[in-house]
């Protein structure tokens, strides 16, 4: 299923992919939870309580192992994209490993490559332009007896965004 | 939650100026960008002398983890509130960041001599959540294996909370940006489990686990072509019906899943 829904890496399997580049695991380690990454003894615990193990072509243990392996084609993989952030298997690793915190820090370095599902563009925009992800309902507000939304001074967040760059995370932009 | 507070007389202020907290769609987009804009937030409660309570995981599992890593780590705190200057806000640390739930858990004794409309029979199908309960370390709430405080307020009604197989499983709702497909066959996964243990509500402390049940559910089937819904409720609904609170109040008219089949129990 998730062959037809997000992630450029089908397989594992017959891909030929560039192996040890010690520069990415090292990019890696720097993220947060990275620095606990040969703890990995590939045990799969985490693929075992993953809720997305049987929907995708790459699993987290996998994940794992791709990136002391410093294959940078990781970052292609569903598994980045298609975590729930649902921390199973960080709360469950034997070893300790924050996997879910690395598995964000995979999403902010694909973001950065221009490689992620076309609705985070749209949030990201949403986000600096208005402060918000979600609208709220007029309509039910009013049914439920309630008021306007405190307002919220959109300069001010837009003054925090702006220098975290947030609208230039990527080349040119 | 508005009704229940009120019932319980605890008073809520509204949060003038607060932002969104970002959840894990900015954390996933850029980090420091979510460390801000959260710290932002929690920031200005400090700033003001209060506590945030919210009904929200997301909310709750985003401000606490940012607080988190914020209060630990020295160089991520300078960075952040380096930003947060240009405001004339500072994180310290000092606010509360709470969950809805766990105000209504440390009120529970008196939750218990306001229950006027018991819920005999109600089957609850619980669903924790993600952001409530993991990673422990931050979340600092109950056991992420074995949860029990919702369920023993939401038993305090006379309903039960059934044990249910994926009971702690996500709902499948942060996949809704990546792929609606994947959020879908999460959330079947999770009916299905719900079905089979005898549920007749699911219950949530969370709008956005909410939503899966009681909205992107509809239209949903089984393999045998049989719909996958089940009334679904928000915990202070079941909470504020059993102390007698007005259905409306509670917003029982905007669920979206037919409340049909536990009308009686109910008592609606």
């Amino acid at each position: 299923m998730a062959t037809e829904t997000w992630g450029q890496l089908k397989s594992l399997e017959g891909s030929k992919l560039e192996i040890l580049d010690a520069e990415f695991t090292r990019e890696v380690s720097k993220i947060i939870g990275g620095q606990d990454l040969t703890a990995c003894f590939q045990c799969a615990k985490c693929s075992g309580g993953c809720p997305v193990s049987d929907k995708v072509n790459v699993q987290v243990h996998q994940l794992m192992r791709m990136l002391l392996f410093g294959l940078e084609e990781v970052l292609k993989t569903d598994m980045v994209w298609l975590c729930t952030t649902c921390y199973q298997c960080q709360q469950r690793c034997p070893q300790g490993i924050n996997i879910t915190d690395i598995i964000f820090g995979l999403k902010n370095m694909a973001f950065r490559k221009g490689i992620n599902p076309p609705g985070y563009v749209a949030s990201r925009k949403a986000l600096y332009d208005s402060g918000k992800l979600y609208e709220p309902t007029d309509w039910e507000r009013d049914d439920l007896g309630l008021g306007p939304v405190p307002p919220l001074d959109v300069a001010e967040t837009r003054k925090v965004l702006d220098k975290t760059g947030l609208m230039k995370l990527r080349e040119g932009e | 939650m508005r009704a229940v507070a009120k019932e319980l007389e605890v008073e809520l202020l509204d949060f003038e100026g607060a932002s969104c907290c970002g959840t894990v769609v900015l954390k996933s987009i850029d980090e420091p960008s979510w460390l801000a804009l959260s710290g932002r937030n929690i920031a200005l409660a400090e700033k003001r002398g209060h506590d945030i309570v919210t009904p929200c995981n997301g909310c709750f599992g985003s401000l606490k983890d940012t607080a988190h890593i914020l209060n630990h780590d020295e160089a991520v705190r300078k960075t952040t509130n380096k930003t947060l200057m240009a405001l004339g806000l500072k994180f310290t640390g000092r606010a509360k960041i709470r969950h809805f739930v766990e105000v209504l858990y440390d009120m529970r004794n008196e939750i218990k001599g306001r229950i006027v409309k018991p819920l005999t029979g109600l089957r609850i199908a619980f669903h924790p959540g993600c952001h409530l309960l993991r990673p422990s370390t931050v979340a600092g709430f109950d056991d992420p294996e074995l949860p029990h405080k919702v369920d023993e307020l939401l038993e305090l009604t006379g309903a039960r909370s059934i044990p249910w197989g994926l009971k702690l499983r996500c709902c499948g709702s942060p996949l809704l940006i990546a792929s609606e497909a994947v959020a879908s066959s999460v959330l079947k996964e999770k009916m299905i489990s719900a079905r089979e243990a005898g549920a007749s509500c699911v219950v949530t402390n969370c709008p956005a686990c909410h939503t899966q049940f009681d909205v992107q559910v509809l239209g949903l089937k089984d393999e045998g072509g049989q719909p996958l819904e089940l009334p679904a409720l928000f915990v202070t609904q079941v909470l504020g019906l059993a102390m007698g609170l007005e259905p409306d109040s509670l917003g029982l008219q905007l669920n979206r899943v037919s409340l049909d089949p536990i009308r009686d129990v109910l008592g609606i």
